[in-house]
């Protein structure tokens, strides 16, 4: 095999979508050629960067609900004694059929279901973490806030809107730029004793925010969760969404949502 | 006995058919550019689908029907109207003929790092500069069609789809490249 042909069949390797005998020929070829495994390599990156932080543009509310008006209900019997109560029984079965239905269905679709939720939460976490094991987590250390939110300034399509100082309980110890998603972040990190708090804002459009279980945080309403051991907040102001993740404790993480929801 | 399904032939359909409208509404985005178009193609979509319901199949995969649909409702209303600078991009050069200079960026760490801190915004403008075959078998693949179900959709042999997604591929490296420095 090769190089040639090798490169044409990388990314179906990778995909998982070579039969035995191709794949085994490929394996060999990479073995014995630097070339080939560095673009084996360029591929790796390239995908998870396309699955990792291509924008996705998911329909609008509206289209969705034009389309579920327009869409035809499930096959319905009917009886020829009907026939003369068409015109009575047929706008009466249309609207009992959205309401039983559709409106369960498109929550179930499209509001966020309890499955976003977790990936949400769980994106959270792994950009804690992320922040956390840079050589250098903070991109600017503070002198207090109105030191780290102008540094923000060019670095960010957005302005981050956040006005909790930081005070004895949660000093604030910088900022840093970071990744939500697939859209950059401002990353505010605070402290609560030796526990390192993210505070996470970023654009919220277009992000499976969860519908269900909310309580409300300061001014907002948030969605409380724990993963791997990390308390995490999710809330939304505006255009822009709130991340806050902390191991420290849920109560404690909850009185610096508070203060930060505040506004 | 008589059912609606007769009158509507949408109604065989199902209703399933409306849980892909996010991911086909991200083609037509990519396709046409911009949200009335994309708004306007997912619609005449669905409207096409419903006239030809009876052409879908059960039990065949649904969404690359749909996917199908789209693409050939954007080829025939929508590309007309525009001259459009994407149609013979970049990713219509074969790769094998773009030189060992250009394939080098990637080829240590540190240009592979550059690559995974590119932005959103940079990887949708390189994407963009694509052409329609480019850009619509790279969003196939990673819609996670496979190469037969590609080539459903497209209308092509598997082998067709398999180099084209390997010039689409190599072209937008080549994009990102430029993102990445």
């Amino acid at each position: 095999m090769d190089c040639e042909t090798v490169r044409l069949h990388l990314h179906a390797d990778q995909r998982g979508h070579l039969g035995p005998e191709l794949h085994r020929a490929l394996r060999t070829h990479l073995e014995g050629c630097p070339a080939c495994t560095h673009e084996e390599a360029a591929e790796h990156v390239l995908t998870e960067v396309l699955e990792r932080r291509l924008p996705q543009h998911p329909a609008s509310l509206a289209l969705k609900r034009r389309l579920l008006a327009q869409w035809p209900a499930a096959p319905v019997e009917s009886r020829p004694w009907w026939r003369g109560w068409r015109r009575a029984l047929v706008p009466a079965l249309a609207s009992a059929l959205v309401l039983a239905v559709g409106l369960p269905l498109y929550h179930e679709l499209w509001s966020g279901a309890r499955g976003d939720a977790t990936a949400m939460v769980a994106e959270a976490v792994n950009d804690h973490v992320r922040v956390l094991q840079r050589d250098r987590p903070l991109d600017v250390e503070s002198g207090g806030i109105h030191e780290v939110k102008p540094w923000f300034a060019g670095r960010l399509d957005f302005a981050p809107v956040v006005s909790f100082e930081g005070d004895a309980e949660f000093p604030l110890q910088g900022g840093a730029l970071g990744y939500f998603v697939d859209r950059k972040a401002a990353v505010f990190v605070y402290k609560r004793r030796l526990h390192p708090v993210s505070l996470f804002v970023f654009r919220a459009e277009g992000l499976p925010w969860p519908a269900r279980g909310l309580t409300p945080i300061g001014g907002a309403a948030g969605y409380t969760s724990v993963s791997r051991g990390f308390n995490v907040i999710l809330w939304r102001a505006g255009d822009l969404g709130y991340a806050l993740v902390s191991d420290v404790d849920a109560r404690e993480l909850g009185r610096l949502a508070a203060k930060l929801a505040r506004g | 006995m008589r059912t609606r399904g007769a009158e509507d032939p949408g109604a065989g359909l199902g209703r399933e058919a409306l849980a892909y409208v996010d991911t086909l509404h991200n083609l037509a985005r990519y396709l046409t550019g911009n949200e009335t178009d994309a708004e306007d193609l997912v619609q005449e979509t669905y409207a096409r689908a419903l006239k030809a319901a009876d052409q879908f199949t059960p039990g065949t995969n649904l969404k690359a029907w749909l996917f199908r649909i789209l693409r050939n409702t954007f080829l025939s209303s929508y590309r007309r109207q525009r001259a459009s600078p994407l149609v013979g991009g970049l990713d219509t050069v074969d790769p094998a003929h773009q030189g060992v200079a250009d394939e080098a960026w990637l080829r240590d760490d540190v240009e592979l790092d550059r690559l995974r801190k590119l932005v959103a915004e940079e990887i949708e403008a390189a994407l963009l500069t694509l052409s329609e075959e480019g850009r619509t078998v790279i969003l196939l693949d990673l819609e996670g069609l496979t190469e037969t179900e590609a080539a459903q959709v497209l209308g092509c042999a598997v082998g067709t789809v398999k180099s084209r997604l390997a010039r689409a591929r190599s072209a937008l490296r080549q994009r990102l490249k430029d993102y990445a420095r």
